[in-house]
């Protein structure tokens, strides 16, 4: 993984999880979106969330792993955790091209509107705080990150 | 993915005997409003027949863009009960009801209107009623009072709460059948046509697997002319890819003349300000708990 925000790296535990919260390591593919969607929702909430904000989370997991059902494997893997600070939602796809005809970049460079192809991540890069995204042998992994205490 | 009745509820004229059927109460009150507002405006007598009362009746219609009051205050409308109508002491006769509805057909005539629009909620016979075994009866009666006549009956029948087998028997005896015209429906999500306001419904959560029926039902109101709705009230979740093609309709639709109105919740109304959708000209945003 070359990703700028691998697991290993936005998910160190140095800060407790909000009570409640459990992570989130769920498989997904073109028929279990909605499912993949309302554990999202469920466990943003758990994780103190407000309304507005479970909505983002939910849209940028649904973006990404729609990314990965039409331009990818077809499925791949969703998984949400904290560090106390933030809230990661992660998307990886065991194919090599899920997200490959979208640009390797960070949150700041934002594709510029009107963009329809790409427009689901484009969504996630305006919605969360930070996107990365990693290529690599096992596939490619897309990691947005939201923080815990409204902005 | 194409319209599912034999008509249009927009398309019912006189000696029509229609047997609406709905899912949901959104659904009805929406067909229910287009029945009236179409009568109403060729200046036909109105009566709606529910458990819903007056008030509420015309809270709904006005919602719709249907204003009732004044014609509930020239009594070109009724909106009431079934007591004393359609039931008398909670007892259904056929008979009874089919010489209500003659009764109404007269006095129409005596108060000089050209015809008569009648809708019934026929939800009263899902309760415990004595005499529900009349109700093919009354359905047949209705039909041999509305022959050569200048009414039209629009008898309203919720497909979830009637069995098959009693919508099949009365089924017979209407000459139309009428439902929203849907373009898409499962458990997760519903895009039915809405005609008052005239557009389209979408109540559930919509992906990009759901696109296809998305265009169509966008393409449809906009081939319809006027204004269009795009009611989301009920709609939970919309991606990227869905927002989009509603904008896209929205912004080659919308101009000085005609106006294209987006309700929704405001998560959704979100989505669609983050593209640029709000304060374009001929397009209105309106989120919920927004006038």
């Amino acid at each position: 993984m070359t990703g700028r925000e691998g697991r290993s790296q936005g998910g160190a535990a140095n800060g407790a999880a909000p009570a409640g919260f459990t992570p989130l390591d769920q498989a997904f593919d073109a028929d279990s979106l909605y499912a993949l969607r309302a554990a999202v929702a469920a466990h943003a909430a758990a994780a103190g969330l407000g309304r507005s904000q479970v909505y983002d989370v939910t849209a940028v997991a649904h973006e990404l792993a729609a990314n990965a059902v039409v331009h990818g494997a077809g499925h791949g893997r969703v998984r949400l955790w904290t560090d106390g600070d933030f809230l990661y939602c992660q998307v990886s796809d065991d194919g090599r091209d899920g997200f490959a005809n979208q640009p390797s970049t960070s949150g700041d460079g934002a594709a510029p509107w009107p963009a329809e192809h790409g427009h689901g991540l484009w969504l996630a890069r305006q919605v969360a705080d930070h996107v990365g995204i990693g290529h690599g042998p096992s596939g490619t992994t897309a990691t947005a990150r939201f923080p815990l205490t409204p902005r | 993915m194409t319209a599912n009745a034999d008509v249009q509820v927009t398309e019912l004229g006189a000696e029509d005997h229609a047997c609406l059927t709905f899912g949901e109460s959104e659904e009805l009150f929406d067909l229910t409003a287009a029945f009236v507002r179409d009568g109403l405006s060729a200046g036909l007598k109105v009566v709606w027949l529910s458990d819903v009362g007056p008030g509420l009746a015309a809270g709904e219609l006005g919602r719709r863009g249907v204003p009732v009051e004044p014609a509930l205050a020239r009594e070109q409308m009724t909106a009431a009960g079934w007591e004393g109508r359609l039931l008398t002491g909670q007892a259904f006769r056929a008979s009874a009801a089919v010489g209500w509805l003659a009764g109404e057909l007269e006095s129409c005539g005596r108060q000089g209107f050209p015809g008569l629009r009648v809708a019934l909620d026929m939800s009263w016979a899902l309760r415990p009623v004595a005499g529900i075994e009349e109700l093919p009866e009354f359905e047949e009666g209705i039909a041999a009072a509305l022959d050569g006549s200048t009414a039209a009956v629009l008898c309203q029948y919720d497909r979830e709460r009637f069995d098959p087998v009693t919508l099949a028997s009365v089924g017979g005896f209407h000459t139309r059948a009428v439902a929203a015209a849907t373009y898409h429906a499962d458990a997760l999500l519903r895009i039915c046509r809405q005609y008052a306001p005239p557009g389209i419904r979408i109540a559930g959560e919509l992906d990009f697997q759901a696109a296809e029926p998305l265009a169509l039902a966008l393409a449809e109101a906009v081939r319809l002319g006027g204004d269009i709705t795009v009611n989301m009230s009920a709609l939970a979740f919309i991606d990227a890819r869905c927002t989009l093609l509603i904008a896209d309709a929205a912004r080659a639709a919308g101009s000085q003349s005609r106006v294209v109105t987006l309700r929704c919740q405001p998560e959704v109304a979100k989505g669609f300000a983050r593209i640029g959708l709000a304060g374009l000209p001929g397009i209105r945003l309106v989120a919920a708990g927004d006038r």
